[in-house]
């Protein structure tokens, strides 16, 4: 216990570094407006920053990524409570709310509710992840490659299901995501695999490129072939204000908040589930709950608030399963996992042993964020209401030409700049043709260590697959995994038989 | 009655045909790309799994994953006669910008390469906000011209990041403007 309030003093002192706290503020700014700017999402802007990440140290970018994360979740909702737009499929619940309470005249609380309870919700799950992840990173330390693989099948199986419609397309997306992290130098035989022959294909597609491409260019090109974009017109010139709650009127909603905060961390924790599930799955939990469920989509505090606490409750909780296993809870973790694979760091359990001054600057830094959140967003308020009136045209040029910077910036090659700007077009014929994204990004990424994880048992114990379920946490996962999928088979077979 | 019937079977049998063509693709790419696995199972170790399981794993998880979902599709399909199918409600886009903006985009990578990012980009920005509708020329040259100039600064003085100066005389281009930048 001592020895971890020594190290939550160092990471404290560690926060305060002037460039970490900086990264910190920066990445707070750069996601508020990015949550709030039309046609950019917190996960673009995490992308975005991804190559500049190279020049820092592994704690100044993860500091960095999380302001991102942290002000971008909230960012989202300004749009949905000002314009009806919501900034990202999470701040939808908000959407429905707070849209209402601002045509009812009450937008500046609305904006500053949804601030405050944005903080709250990642301050405490932020507290969680810090009391949580070391006692989960000791039980992790005894797992061996056949743990890390069901875990890792368990992120696989869980992305195909929570969060898509169709099970056929997530298949399809996460199956070609798998397949890519296959191409190039096999790890283990070390034999080159679908190069054709090619010294760039050899070198294997670097997983940046794709994440770059799927995600900042095609929404790019998604957002302005659309038909009446054409005007070159800010999306608005309004300026929103803030007006931060009383002390009474957020203990009044204390019940509420800590259901939030509860549904936020534990789906948040979930791999592959991530903040718009939690959000959803909050909202709905909340009108089980109230007293008045009628009032739902009418415009409701309760509404507002529970949908704000889980999609910022749900950060801390994803966190977890990416700094003691290594397994991204949803697609920003996701980056975040890359950018420590970029400077050869592999995050799970060791991590807690080899740099737990890192580990516990990032949770100090995660509790310091939510804080200045609540500043950050009164204070960037009126700058981000003059950039939204930047026009999306000039915007999304800007974003290509980051992208071909970003991408060229991984190995000063033409040829990742040549993937990312495929990966671009194919992202945006995945987001017309409704292929989901976020499973493609995750099989390039776990499919790999999924692989190594799996192929390093088979050698070991001499190719016999019942290995997996004779170890109690590696078979309770698989179980599970195999739950997971088959669940939604079962619900559809049983609806058509009703 | 039974000749209206026998119309839309049809017609709902070809809107089922042109939406799965799609899948037949990647299903066909999935075959052709397991057959290529096939050829790194030479390189197995005696008694080990080898380099071509997970890619045939993955594959014959994506053609699973195509037959789902012309199932999918196929069940989608037969509720919508039921239901007096709807159209579908995608925002409608303008195909020939669309076509311009990925044109432009591979422009930007070959021109990256063979012009410098320097007039790549500033050629770029200039005709992807033109194309996207920006009207006044003169904001467009400015937004373009500085823009790049601030990204050259950031990038090449700041970051040190080796920028590609184009090939042949755009190579000399790129360094004159460098030098007249105070860049190198």
């Amino acid at each position: 216990m001592t020895g971890q309030l020594e190290l939550l003093w160092t990471g404290l002192i560690n926060t305060f570094d002037p460039l970490n706290f900086a990264m910190i503020l920066i990445g707070l700014m750069i996601g508020v407006l990015a949550g709030a700017l039309p046609g950019i999402t917190m996960l673009n802007a995490i992308v975005l920053v991804l190559p500049f990440t190279y020049l820092m140290g592994i704690v100044p970018s993860l500091l960095l990524m999380i302001g991102i994360y942290c002000g971008g979740v909230f960012g989202g909702s300004i749009t949905g409570i000002l314009f009806n737009i919501p900034g990202d499929p999470m701040n939808v619940p908000t959407t429905w709310e707070g849209y209402k309470l601002n045509k009812k005249g009450f937008v500046s609380k609305a904006l500053g509710m949804a601030i405050m309870t944005s903080a709250l919700g990642g301050f405490f799950s932020a507290l969680i992840m810090t009391l949580a992840s070391p006692p989960f990173a000791k039980i992790a330390l005894s797992f061996s490659t056949c743990e890390y693989f069901s875990v890792v099948f368990l992120g696989l199986a869980s992305v195909v299901v929570i969060g898509t419609r169709s099970l056929g397309s997530a298949l399809i997306s996460l199956s070609i995501g798998i397949f890519l992290g296959t191409i190039g130098m096999d790890d283990i035989y070390g034999i080159p695999r679908f190069a054709f022959g090619s010294r760039i294909m050899e070198t294997g597609i670097n997983f940046i490129t794709v994440l770059i491409g799927l995600f900042a260019i095609g929404e790019v090109l998604d957002q302005l072939s659309l038909q009446g974009k054409e005007s070159g017109e800010p999306s608005t010139r309004l300026r929103p204000k803030t007006e931060l709650p009383r002390f009474g009127e957020i203990w009044a909603l204390r019940s509420t908040i800590l259901r939030g905060l509860g549904v936020g961390v534990i789906i948040g924790a979930i791999p592959g589930a991530g903040a718009t599930v939690a959000s959803f799955v909050s909202y709905g939990v909340e009108k089980q709950f109230s007293k008045h469920p009628e009032k739902f989509g009418t415009g409701c505090w309760e509404g507002l608030v529970a949908s704000e606490t889980a999609i910022n409750g749900s950060t801390g909780g994803a966190m977890i399963p990416l700094l003691t296993l290594g397994i991204p809870g949803s697609g920003a973790t996701a980056v975040m996992l890359g950018a420590f694979l970029l400077h050869g760091v592999q995050p799970g359990p060791l991590l807690f042993t080899k740099t737990p001054e890192s580990v516990y600057t990032i949770f100090v830094g995660m509790l310091i964020c939510n804080l200045i959140m609540i500043l950050t967003g009164l204070f960037t308020a009126r700058f981000f209401s003059e950039l939204m009136r930047v026009p999306e045209n000039i915007l999304g040029a800007f974003i290509i030409t980051f992208c071909l910077i970003g991408a060229f910036a991984l190995r000063n090659d033409m040829a990742d700049v040549w993937f990312m700007a495929i990966f671009g077009i194919l992202g945006y014929f995945m987001r017309r043709y409704g292929l989901p994204i976020p499973p493609l990004i995750l099989g390039v990424i776990l499919g790999p260590l999924a692989e190594s994880y799996f192929l390093t048992t088979m050698i070991g114990e001499a190719n016999n697959i019942w290995v997996f379920f004779r170890r109690p946490v590696s078979a309770s996962l698989l179980i599970l995994s195999l739950a997971i999928f088959i669940w939604p088979l079962m619900s559809s077979f049983w609806e058509k038989r009703k | 009655m039974s000749t209206s019937s026998a119309l839309a079977q049809k017609r709902s049998l070809r809107n089922f045909l042109g939406r799965i063509k799609g899948v037949v693709l990647i299903f066909l790419a999935a075959i052709y790309l397991y057959s290529l696995a096939n050829n790194l199972e030479a390189f197995s170790p005696p008694g080990q799994l080898g380099p071509a399981f997970w890619p045939k794993v993955s594959l014959l998880l994506l053609m699973a994953g195509c037959l789902i979902k012309v199932a999918e599709l196929w069940r989608e399909g037969n509720q919508k006669i039921v239901l007096e199918e709807k159209a579908p409600s995608l925002p409608p886009v303008n195909v020939s910008r669309l076509i311009i903006m990925i044109c432009l985009v591979i422009f930007s990578v070959i021109g990256m390469d063979f012009l410098g990012f320097l007039l790549a980009n500033f050629l770029f920005l200039v005709f992807f906000m033109s194309i996207t509708g920006v009207k006044k020329k003169v904001s467009l040259l400015l937004i373009s011209l500085f823009g790049t100039i601030l990204l050259l600064y950031l990038f090449v003085k700041i970051v040190y990041l080796p920028l590609p100066r184009g090939q042949g005389i755009f190579n000399d281009l790129t360094i004159y403007f460098y030098r007249l930048l105070h860049l190198i």
